[in-house]
């Protein structure tokens, strides 16, 4: 038996593909490689493999997305092209991309020479990038984040601080090196000013 | 039900844990910073989490049709501060839109989700699964529950049939049809002189006027009519969704929905691996029976014998015979010519819509020749003893192949 001509376009529409979120995963995925890559000749040995894990990790993430939003089933065939198709499509769903991606591009940064504010702002990418795939996997709005924003807050506020920590020894003696300080602490009594209710709260 | 970490948790841990490794190997504390949001959302992980949860599926009462909508209703009850999402996982050939979890009210602990369900396939069968997954306010642990969804009866979506074959000769009882003889009935039939003990209200004045002595109209008397349907189950071929049998059956439950519209009496036959019947009866019960019959009747793999000559309790003297069949089985061929002998009015309604499949080899054309001059042999014979063949491509109405007959009475040859 096979589906009806009379299909119901509100039951046959169910499956619509979220291609925005999809789409916004695609652009941060490539663009916090392409942050934690550049300049690529100035890497340490393993930077290469590192990048090209990524660009696949990144294309394959999107592709899952895309696959698991469509609800395509594995290709079902006997020929050795259909049975290959069918092999790349289960590793295509089965493989955590998302979580590949996320350490090739860590490890990316690792291996290049970087300041402690571009790595920061590479855990924000990241961060951002990692919440975009839930968004899209869930097909919920921005608003199924509000429980987390005030965590998240005090997450990035806490990575300013390391920051401010890797960049003080760092800092020669003069006023640019006590604003930076001076901010340091700030940012120390705000996160601190955020957690407080927020760990009151769970109680 | 199982809780596993969510597949957001899973990465938020990947992003934590690998921060956490490079901050160590490389020494640079930026990377415990990129750690530490995700290892904050982390820490929120929920311990109190219930794990009995009961799920309810409610199908719509009474038997569905194949290219209709209906709602099922799960209701869920229990672990009621977790988000609940409901997804179905439909069967091929059943249709499904997104559920809508309509939240609970005050004072009550279950949540309903409406899943709109539309079968395009006929039979009984579950529709398919539907996965429950609960998820706290911080998407980090996902619980799961996968319920079968009962069975179905779907059954298939009847032919359109507007206007009937009526016989020429009908059985001695009240019906709807007007017959070929005066009595009481709503149809003119002639004028004849007036006798004593005739009713006064029905006297022709123009007749009377004219001819000078009484005369008085007189009406067809109506009467009802036994229609068998015989439904081939034996082959089913052609493609999926409009095969043989799909035709049979649909084309099966149009006529015996018509005729019973109209007060026929309507019987039906399954001409199976085995032979199932039910005589003639009417009325919105005994519709019931006959598609239960049609739905339950078991395919036709089994080569049974003795299906020749059709039982004379199902098949009332006098009766409409309508055969829905690809006419493949020479069994139902040898049927018909029985039936014919004993003096039934039948008609066949031809579903074959495929042919066997063919290369374009010499010897594959030639025998699908051959199979094309067997079959219009077959109903070239069937048309020779007095069988109408009609064909029905399953599209259309059954109007249309049945109009030559359905435009006049039948005459009934004995």
């Amino acid at each position: 038996m096979s589906k009806g001509a009379g299909a119901d376009a509100g039951l046959a529409g169910a499956t619509r593909l979220p291609g925005r979120a999809i789409a916004a995963v695609g652009l941060l995925a490539a663009g916090l490689i392409a942050w934690a890559a550049y300049p690529l000749s100035t890497g340490r040995g393993g930077t290469k493999p590192a990048f090209a894990i990524a660009i696949v990790a990144a294309v394959f993430s999107v592709g899952q997305l895309a696959m698991r939003s469509a609800r395509t089933r594995p290709w079902d065939g006997f020929s050795p092209t259909d049975r290959a198709v069918s092999r790349l499509s289960e590793l295509i769903l089965m493989v955590p991309w998302a979580e590949l991606l996320t350490i090739a591009a860590l490890a990316l940064e690792a291996l290049h020479p970087a300041p402690p504010w571009h790595t920061a702002v590479l855990g924000v990418a990241l961060l951002g990038y990692l919440l975009a795939v839930h968004l899209a996997e869930t097909r919920a709005g921005a608003s199924a984040l509000r429980a987390q924003l005030p965590l998240l807050g005090i997450g990035i506020g806490l990575t300013a601080l390391a920051v401010g920590v890797a960049a003080l020894p760092g800092l020669p003696a003069g006023p640019t090196a006590a604003l930076i300080r001076a901010a340091a602490a700030l940012v120390a009594v705000v996160v601190a000013c955020l957690a407080v209710p927020v760990w009151l709260g769970r109680r | 039900m199982r809780w596993t970490y969510s597949p957001h948790a899973r990465r938020l841990l990947t992003l934590g844990l690998a921060g956490l490794v490079l901050a160590i190997v490389t020494r640079r504390p930026e990377f415990a910073g990129v750690a530490a949001p995700a290892l904050l959302v982390l820490v929120t992980w929920p311990a109190d989490r219930r794990d009995r949860v009961s799920l309810t599926a409610n199908l719509p009462a009474g038997p569905l049709i194949e290219g209709t909508e209906a709602t099922v209703r799960v209701s869920i009850s229990g672990s009621a501060a977790f988000a609940a999402a409901v997804e179905v996982e439909p069967v091929d050939g059943v249709l499904s839109g997104p559920a809508e979890i309509v939240p609970a009210a005050a004072g009550e602990q279950d949540r309903v989700a409406g899943i709109r369900l539309m079968p395009t396939r006929w039979g009984r069968y579950s529709p398919g699964m539907v996965l429950v997954t609960f998820t706290d306010r911080f998407h980090l642990t996902e619980g799961r529950a996968l319920v079968q969804l009962p069975y179905i009866n779907v059954r298939p979506n009847p032919a359109r049939l507007d206007s009937g074959v009526v016989l020429s000769r009908l059985p001695s009882r009240l019906g709807e049809h007007p017959a070929r003889s005066a009595g009481e009935g709503a149809e003119f039939y002639g004028v004849r002189e007036f006798v004593p003990g005739d009713r006064q209200r029905r006297i022709n004045w123009s007749a009377t006027s004219r001819l000078g002595k009484l005369h008085l109209s007189t009406f067809a008397v109506e009467r009802t009519q036994h229609v068998v349907v015989i439904a081939d189950e034996t082959t089913d071929v052609g493609e999926p969704g409009s095969s043989s049998l799909d035709l049979v059956l649909r084309g099966a439950s149009g006529a015996i929905s018509h005729y019973l519209r109209g007060r026929d009496r309507v019987g039906l036959v399954i001409f199976a691996g085995r032979l199932s019947w039910i005589g003639p009866g009417q009325g919105e019960r005994h519709f019931h029976r006959l598609l239960d019959l049609m739905m339950s009747a078991p395919g036709g793999w089994e080569r049974a014998s003795g299906l020749t000559r059709l039982p004379r309790a199902a098949l009332p003297p006098g009766a409409l015979i309508l055969i829905f069949s690809p006419l493949l089985d020479p069994r139902l061929i040898e049927a018909i010519r029985d039936l014919r002998e004993r003096g039934f009015s039948v008609i066949v309604v031809d579903v074959l819509n495929a042919e066997p499949r063919h290369d374009n080899s010499r010897l594959s054309r030639l025998t699908t020749r051959m199979w094309h001059l067997e079959q219009q042999a077959i109903r070239y014979s069937l048309t020779q003893i007095g069988v109408p063949v009609v064909h029905w491509d399953g599209v259309s109405s059954l109007n249309e192949p049945l109009a030559p007959y359905t435009r006049r009475v039948l005459v009934a040859h004995r």
